[in-house]
């Protein structure tokens, strides 16, 4: 029978019946609370903790980054305003030219070979291809005499911001004299911009000039020395041509170029999920694109888990099922011994080794028939991933190897009494039961890859670009920087409450729904695919 | 000797090993590139930090201030020394010939602040996140009851566990560095890193609570004791080891991490040491060095040659054998705590 708590409370003990005095406990009480229950919440306050900080975590990266999406609609509308928007219109013009004098130069090498080094023979094609790039000479001067004034623009916008800032910070102190003495000066954007809409005309005048002589300069290109070449020719007149239409539509959009157009409000969501420029810092405009970052974070992954699987899996099969007792033994403890050493100590082993040795095989003779070898980079993807699946392996072993050991022994023993081998038992039974196990190690092991930081921002090569697909396999020698590098590089640099900095938050919270998303991914795959022991 | 039931080959057979001799190279490639690797480590570091000489152990790399080198070439002469050395050297000698003169920053003397660093970190942290782990943990072993509560407990550990170390540092400047106003200091990194282990710390001790057989429990409540007489009479006592021993890992963890200190707690360089301060609340408001950034400094921003190789290689090497003998502890008490308690 229980004690009955309430009956004490009401009633002395020396004037209840002695049978239920006996069963009487009095515990002295604070409150109304005994001691016993107050251990009780406390020990429950401490559990709380968990989800405070999960809480706490998601307020402090919301509260820190949160602002990046309005400073950002402003560094949009700046970018209008002032019309570096117009002038970069122009720009691509420039730049688009560029990668066709590449491709020309590209194909002045071909013929070289070809020609065994007779440069006399080029001649008519140097001329030609001399006459197509500086049909744009006009663009370039153009667009270096108006970055002068959109940057002007711009500049006397950012010290109408400084001002304001200094005028709130002296109201903020009760100065209001001060204050009132600042006085921020109008930008009148109309008028500031009106130099762009009258240079519509003059870009006219340009466009016209630029189409008839591009198209005067892609007559005077010679026939190629071989028939093999010839088709490239032509494919470059093709890509002129669609370089004529570009600047068609470009003119259009030129001339509809409107200051005071608004910005959409998701742009500033779709500049930073979908922008392909990380660009900060940089005396023209700054850009907040993510995809540059992930892009390189999730290659980086992917390929460091590709090569970690294999091992992982095959050495916790081995481990559990083959290795004789005093194998086991000895080969858990060091590679889960593996798991302990630092990520820095990784990261620094790249550096000082496997760089370097990546590029010296690059380098051998024996390898010389793959196309993009030798490496240019000592520090890229590929050196990152090595020493990433280096450091994922342990995770995923311990993980599989107890995703293996917790298959029911009825399922093999049946196997083996059925007169399969134990690689069949392992082929058929085993796999098949613990792939949920296996596949929920596959997953945990990408979010340690992917959050991972020292390795990759010491061993990526931190270029913030998005590598070149069209390589094939050689996208993993280029180096690429990645959200979790970009947040460590960076963030010592930055001033707090700048649109940079909130933009690494941004970076930040991104990385950790990602972390929140896989790990929910591998609780799942668990769940859903459990084979039912029975 | 052929008969019916001799050992002949099948296919299955064959296959069977094969497939077994692929996996076994597998494991052994593992154990051989970890090997190398320590073992590069090993060498190259080992020369650094240990002598041929008494006391056999480099001394001033372990116990002195990092400094910046000068390489050069005086008179003919080709000189490494450290910045107190060479000043004293250019005083003394003001007319030789000075060729070639080179510095290499955090290239000279030792590491000393930043070991002081690591320790002081790594004593903090463990002691917040022991405290609020093992008392999150007798929680959910000997408290809780299946609810909602609970559920969620459980999934924020859970996600804890997986969130990036990086994003704990950015978490750790946010609230500890900026809204708390505490900057770049031990307190900040405490915290920062302590939240960070908390939930590896939070599921070891409760396996080894869990551990204790209910026995134990029932026994003493059966005696009239309390709950918090049970829990602290006959239940921790038995389950303190089993925490130690996995608590032991997540130091190792602690001390090995270096993206959440980068930014809450580590200076690249500092001249005092951490207890050369002029009030007590100092102590705890000041940035250290740490190891882990320490190497991160080195083989970052300082080129990669002869003079540099030193004190980067020697870092990496003392840096590794702390980790891993913290991490060999753990191992080595988790079979010995299996020998010792059965029940």
């Amino acid at each position: 029978m229980p004690i009955e708590q309430p009956t004490a409370k009401k009633m002395p003990v020396n004037k209840m019946p002695i049978a239920e005095a006996l069963r009487t406990v009095q515990r002295p009480t604070f409150l109304g609370i005994t001691f016993d229950d107050a251990m009780h919440y406390f020990f429950r306050g401490n559990a709380t903790v968990s989800i405070l900080v999960l809480f706490l975590i998601v307020i402090f990266l919301f509260k820190e980054g949160g602002g990046f999406f309005s400073q950002n609609v402003q560094n949009l509308e700046i970018y209008r305003k002032a019309g570096l928007e117009y002038v970069d219109i122009v720009r691509t013009r420039v730049d688009n030219h560029r990668t066709l004098g590449r491709f020309l130069g590209e194909l002045r090498t071909k013929q070289l070979n070809l020609l065994h080094g007779d440069e006399s023979a080029l001649a008519g094609y140097d001329a030609a291809v001399e006459r197509f790039s500086v049909t744009i000479d006009e663009y370039q001067g153009f667009v270096s005499e108006y970055t002068e004034v959109a940057t002007g623009i711009k500049e006397k916008f950012k010290i109408g911001l400084d001002m304001e800032v200094a005028k709130q910070n002296f109201q903020r102190e009760g100065k209001f004299e001060e204050s009132g003495k600042i006085v921020i000066p109008e930008i009148d954007f109309a008028t500031e911009t009106q130099i762009f809409r009258d240079s519509v005309p003059q870009i006219k005048v340009i466009d016209e000039k630029f189409h008839t002589e591009v198209n005067a300069s892609l007559e005077s290109f010679p026939a190629m020395p071989s028939v093999e070449l010839q088709p490239q020719l032509e494919k470059f007149k093709e890509l002129v041509k669609l370089h004529q239409e570009d600047v068609r539509t470009m003119e259009k959009s030129l001339t509809e170029w409107n200051w005071q157009k608004p910005i959409p409000w998701y742009e500033t969501f779709t500049s930073f999920i979908f922008g392909r420029n990380w660009l900060t810092a940089s005396f023209w405009q700054d850009w907040y694109g993510i995809i540059p970052l992930f892009v390189g974070s999730l290659i980086i992954a992917i390929l460091s888990i590709a090569i970690a699987v294999p091992f992982a899996i095959g050495a916790a099969i081995y481990v559990n099922q083959v290795a004789t007792r005093h194998e086991q033994n000895l080969i858990k403890p060091y590679i889960e011994f593996v798991s302990a050493v630092p990520s820095v100590v990784w990261g620094f082993f790249g550096i000082a080794v496997v760089g370097q040795l990546i590029r010296t095989v690059s380098e051998l003779g024996v390898v010389s028939w793959v196309p993009f070898f030798p490496i240019a980079e000592r520090l890229n993807i590929a050196t990152a991933s090595c020493l990433l699946a280096i450091m994922a392996i342990p995770t995923i072993f311990s993980l599989a190897e107890d995703a293996i050991q917790n298959v029911p022994n009825a399922y093999t023993e049946s196997s083996l009494a059925l007169g399969a081998t134990k690689f069949q038992t392992i082929w058929i039974i085993m796999i098949p039961s613990a792939l949920s196990g296996i596949v929920s190690a596959i997953i945990l092991g990408l979010g340690r890859v992917i959050g991972e930081t020292m390795v990759v921002l010491l061993c990526s090569g931190g270029r913030i670009q998005i590598p070149d697909f069209s390589k094939g396999l050689g996208i993993f020698f280029q180096p690429v920087h990645t959200m979790t590098g970009i947040i460590a590089q960076e963030m010592g640099e930055v001033a707090n409450g700048a649109i940079h900095y909130r933009a690494l938050f941004m970076v930040g919270i991104v990385l950790f729904f990602i972390s929140l998303l896989l790990n929910y991914a591998a609780q799942q795959v668990v769940k859903r695919y459990k084979i039912s022991i029975g | 000797m052929e008969h019916a039931f001799s050992n002949r080959p099948t296919k299955a057979k064959t296959t069977q090993n094969i497939a077994f001799w692929i996996m076994r190279s597998m494991t052994y490639t593992i154990v051989i590139l970890a090997t190398l690797i320590f073992g590069t480590i090993f060498i190259k570091g080992g020369s650094t930090v240990f002598q041929t000489s008494f006391p056999f152990v480099n001394t001033t790399f372990l116990f002195s201030k990092p400094e910046t080198l000068h390489v050069v070439t005086s008179d003919g002469n080709k000189l490494q020394m450290g910045d107190k050395e060479w000043r004293a050297y250019s005083e003394k000698n003001p007319e030789a010939v000075i060729e070639d003169h080179k510095t290499y920053v955090y290239s000279a003397g030792g590491i000393f602040p930043c070991i002081v660093g690591t320790v002081l970190l790594v004593l903090g942290s463990m002691t917040i996140a022991l405290t609020l782990g093992v008392m999150s943990a007798i929680y959910l072993s000997e408290y809780s009851k299946h609810g909602l509560f609970i559920e969620w407990v459980r999934i924020s550990i859970a996600n804890l566990a997986g969130v990036p170390s990086i994003v704990f540092g950015l978490f750790g400047y946010g609230i500890f560095v900026i809204f708390f106003g505490w900057n770049v200091s031990l307190l900040s990194g405490w915290f920062t890193l302590a939240f960070m282990v908390l939930p590896v710390i939070i599921t070891s001790s409760e396996e080894a609570m869990r551990a204790v057989p209910k026995g134990f429990r029932e026994g003493s409540l059966a005696l009239g004791a309390t709950k918090w007489q049970t829990i602290t009479g006959n239940v921790l006592p038995y389950a303190i080891p089993g925490i130690l021993t996995s608590s032991v890992l997540s130091i190792s963890r602690v001390a090995g991490e270096t993206a959440p200190i980068m930014f809450t707690a580590a200076y690249v360089v500092r001249d005092e040491l951490p207890w050369e301060v002029s009030k007590l609340s100092d102590f705890f408001l000041q940035g250290v060095q740490a190891l882990p950034y320490h190497i991160y400094v080195v083989s970052s921003k300082i080129p990669q040659n002869e003079y540099t190789a030193r004190v980067q290689w020697g870092g990496a090497f003392v840096f590794l054998v702390v980790v891993l003998a913290i991490a060999m502890t753990s191992v080595v008490m988790r079979s010995k705590m299996r020998q010792k308690y059965r029940w």
